[in-house]
């Protein structure tokens, strides 16, 4: 580390910082995929009941009793957002990979002395 | 095998014990998992055949208090997502049987991750001691 430069050695932890935050991205992601399939479990779980029949939903520590109806509505409402969510974090996530990729490329210019990369 | 390739090694091996470790994590939360909806099955057929009988409610801290289920045949099932569902008994423990056996057919494929990823560590191990041994044998490193 001693005979890189500080500029490539700051680009190193700016590159560090983007795996960091890719993978933070890539961890909530996950999240809200499994938490989409849960929601879509349910609904088809529901979809088997009678129009009758008792559900709850939890509302912050209480159990509501709510129709089959109003419940099917607020899982496709939940799947909505949390689509949207994992939309908007693949997007960040491409961002990110772009900058990982151009500021990996300026660092490994620098190092084998191609050349000045500007930074990112 | 220079002293480079083996630290690469080494750190392969490192990650893979990482990994290995999250999926015996998993392995252990679906076993909980399996093992607490088979209790919940085995409650459920009891209470049926005790009819209103009284069981013991715990309420943690190792205290109890004497409680009556009034309708044995009517179990309220979480389905996920924050939704709770009313059914029949025998609903209930047909749902939860279906859940055990979709948990041991996780298990099954972790616990084949597992395998898999020890059979590499070995093939590593392996790999890491040959190296250390013409190391030596070539008097290349010193300890």
């Amino acid at each position: 580390m001693n005979n890189i430069s500080p500029k490539v050695q700051n680009q190193i932890g700016m590159l560090q910082q983007i795996q960091q935050q890719l993978q933070t991205i890539l961890q909530q992601k996950a999240q809200y995929e499994m938490a989409i399939r849960e929601a879509n479990r349910a609904k088809e779980e529901i979809s088997d009941s009678p129009e009758d029949a008792v559900m709850y939903l939890s509302v912050g520590t209480v159990m509501m009793q709510k129709k089959k109806e109003v419940i099917d509505a607020k899982l496709n409402e939940k799947v909505e957002t949390l689509e949207l969510r994992v939309k908007s974090l693949e997007k960040q996530e491409k961002m990110l990979q772009g900058k990982f990729e151009q500021l990996q490329g300026q660092i490994k210019a620098a190092i084998e002395g191609k050349g000045g990369p500007s930074a990112a | 095998m220079d002293q480079r390739e083996l630290m690469t090694l080494q750190q392969y091996l490192q990650e893979y014990g990482q990994q290995a470790e999250i999926f015996v994590q998993q392995l252990q939360l679906l076993e909980n998992g399996r093992m607490e909806a088979l209790a919940a099955i085995e409650s459920l057929e009891d209470m049926l055949t005790a009819g209103e009988g009284t069981v013991l409610l715990q309420i943690g801290g190792g205290a109890s208090v004497r409680a009556r289920v009034e309708e044995p045949e009517k179990v309220l099932l979480a389905i996920g997502a924050d939704v709770v569902v009313e059914r029949s008994n025998k609903d209930a423990v047909e749902f939860l049987k279906e859940r055990v056996m979709e948990m041991e057919a996780s298990a099954k494929k972790v616990a084949e991750t597992i395998d898999r990823l020890r059979g590499q560590m070995n093939e590593i191990n392996k790999r890491i001691e040959s190296g250390y041994q013409q190391a030596m044998a070539s008097g290349e490193m010193q300890e």
